[in-house]
């Protein structure tokens, strides 16, 4: 004992050592998973738009963190099905744009309260979800993807003509009025004091809980039996068929959960625009999912929520980039430099799929197991000098 | 008590016939294998009772009741579990996570709507797949990868989630193919440890004469689709037929 406390540096490492194991055991933990999200979702909008030099460098801005955490609902869902059941949706606009649809059409015509926005369209999303994928699921495979991508098309044309009397076709549902939520607060509304210094408005604070929200029922369907048969299912469906789980009714609620996240974010995506353009129908979207989600890191809980990120910086701020500059110069590299951030999205994608093809997750995993691997050997490397240094007194 | 019973069973692929006219039954408690010259319909008899083939006509019946018509998941809910022929487990699964998802379908059954329900929560499931586990003798490695395992215990996994599922019969397809005779002799101890244990009632398919004449109680000979013997090992043994079948193809 004396020995130890001889040498305090050595003991103060010991110390960080368990300290270490013990973050090491919460970190799995439901409850900090939650926590530490809900702090995240709290000092982004600070970070990102008003913080002084990260946000001048970052030059974010409050709307743009909204709907980075709309799209992050989105992902986290099409993950589950994607990552985690290993079904390839390519018609996921369907129920992103069929939920704002639903939502904006409610609004205009029933009742603009948000919680009933958000309820109607995520309601219409799941049912839409249950009836796409008992007729898609039928297949498997690059079938399945093409069926999903045709129904969904189908809803994009739907809206566009036949139906415009509801949607005001290629106009877009105009005159989306969102009222305030409890009757009481108007979302546009910055938050008062300390709260609207972090999170800026009440519509991202709004945004912000659905976030947390969709992340805890995430983190809990993972670590629920279905966590464990759909990865089963991506795994190896035929055993898993054979160990006499219905494999088809399972990939059938990963589908229509799936489409209830998808719901949620598009519902939210009408509150935050007032807004629903026919876009939201198109394939695109669902592309823009898929190459989000992958970006990101497909088959972990997180990833896709950086993926989703990292594209939409790209193309709302990077974008904006008149000319890219050397810093500190005059000198001009590429003139109209945001024009070309498509083909940057491009490259990044490319790069990040043929090195890590675990994504930006992956990254940040291998990133963190060096830490720990150095953290360990800095330990050890000082506990034998403490050891060394007691036996020489 | 018959167990399982084939009556009349034909399996036709075109114009081959791969399972012809078959009537088999498996008792409670018996240990049955099936042998036969390559290509005399073994696996497509497996299959058939899986669930894995419709059959052209005939019927199936498990515990008196016909199978015939049930998807897949339902004949092993039924009681009726198959070991594959090569290791088919899941692979980014841990081994434990392997035998979790086979007694979770065992205990829970084939569908439920738990998916906000905490996976720590179910006892049974865990305490299933641990003695399932132990068992196999896999259960020290229990967190690994199931990929990372050597061949040989992935096939003692693939056993293993078999017998997870709880089933009154067991149907195993050739699960000594491509192992070492170490690895070998380490399976057939695990099934007579296994038959002895549970009480297990199964139906072996196997190349490996040693085996079969070691650990059956009954053996039925196929050739072509058809049965042309069966009867205990020493029945076999001296039978004109079945040397016919396993050398009379060949040219000598």
């Amino acid at each position: 004992m004396s020995e130890k406390d001889a040498n305090p540096s050595a003991k103060d490492a010991l110390v960080g050592g368990t300290l270490f194991g013990r973050w090491e055991k919460l970190r799995g933990r439901e409850g900090t998973v939650v926590g530490i999200t809900a702090i995240l979702v709290a000092v982004f909008p600070y970070l990102f738009a008003r913080a002084p030099v990260v946000s001048g460098f970052l030059q974010g801005y409050q709307s743009l963190a909204t709907l980075i955490l709309i799209w992050g609902i989105f992902a986290i869902g099409f993950d589950l099905l994607l990552g985690y059941t290993g079904l390839l949706s390519f018609g996921h606009a369907a129920f992103w744009g069929g939920a704002a649809y639903a939502a904006g059409i409610v609004a205009k015509n029933v009742s603009g309260d948000p919680i009933v926005m958000v309820v109607s369209g995520t309601l219409f999303a799941v049912l839409l979800a249950w009836v796409l994928g008992f007729l898609s699921l039928r297949r498997g495979g690059i079938y399945f993807s093409i069926l999903t991508l045709a129904f969904a098309q189908m809803f994009y044309y739907m809206a566009a003509s036949p139906l415009a009397f509801l949607t005001n076709g290629e106009n877009g549902l105009t005159g989306v009025e969102v009222g305030s939520f409890l009757g009481v607060i108007h979302l546009e509304a910055d938050v008062p004091s300390i709260g609207g210094m972090l999170l800026g408005t009440w519509l991202y604070a709004f945004v912000g809980v659905f976030f947390v929200g969709a992340v805890a029922v995430a983190y809990r369907i993972l670590n629920s039996p279905y966590g464990m048969v759909f990865r089963a299912i991506r795994e190896n469906e035929q055993r898993a068929e054979f160990v006499g789980l219905n494999v088809w009714r399972y990939k059938l609620m990963a589908f229509i959960i799936s489409g209830g996240f998808a719901g949620v974010a598009g519902s939210l995506f009408t509150i935050h625009g007032a807004y629903v353009p026919l876009q939201s129908l198109f394939w695109t979207e669902s592309g823009d999912i898929v190459v989000m989600t992958v970006l990101g890191g497909a088959g972990s809980m997180f990833g896709p929520v950086l993926g989703v990120g990292l594209y939409l910086y790209i193309e709302n701020i990077v974008s904006t980039i008149q000319a890219l500059t050397i810093p500190f110069t005059g000198i001009v590299l590429v003139r109209d430099f945001g024009f070309y951030w498509h083909l940057l999205l491009g490259v990044v994608f490319v790069a990040v799929v043929w090195v890590v093809p675990d994504g930006l997750w992956g990254i940040l995993n291998r990133l963190r197991e060096l830490a720990v691997d150095l953290g360990s050997k800095a330990a050890k490397r000082l506990r034998a000098r403490s050891e060394n240094g007691g036996g020489g007194q | 008590m018959t167990l399982l019973e084939t009556e009349n069973l034909v399996k036709e692929f075109g114009g081959l016939v791969a399972t012809d006219d078959v009537n088999l039954t498996v008792e409670e408690d018996e240990r049955v294998s099936i042998i036969g010259p390559n290509g005399a319909g073994k696996s497509t008899l497996i299959n058939l009772i899986t669930r894995r083939l419709d059959p052209t006509s005939g019927d199936i019946r498990f515990k008196g009741e016909s199978i015939v018509g049930l998807e897949p998941h339902q004949v092993v809910q039924r009681g009726v579990s198959k070991s594959f022929q090569t290791a088919s487990i899941f692979p980014d699964l841990t081994v434990r996570e392997n035998a979790e998802i086979a007694a979770l379908a065992a205990e829970r059954g084939a569908f439920g709507f738990e998916f906000l329900k905490h996976r720590d929560s179910l006892t049974d499931v865990h305490g299933v797949a641990r003695d399932t586990l132990d068992s196999v003798g896999l259960l020290d490695r229990a967190d690994t990868i199931a990929t990372d395992l050597p061949y040989g215990d992935k096939r003692r996994l693939e056993i293993g989630i078999a017998l997870a599922s709880e089933p009154d019969l067991l149907l195993m397809d050739e699960p000594t193919a491509g192992m070492s005779p170490e690895e070998t002799k380490s399976t057939v101890d695990l099934i007579e440890r296994v038959k002895r244990d549970h009480g297990l009632t199964f139906v072996l398919v196997e190349h490996d004469m040693e085996i079969v004449f070691s650990i059956s109680d009954r053996i039925v000979v196929l050739s072509r689709g058809g049965i042309i013997a069966e009867g205990t090992p020493d029945e076999i043994r001296g039978n004109e037929a079945v040397q016919e079948a396993y050398l009379g193809g060949v040219e000598l």
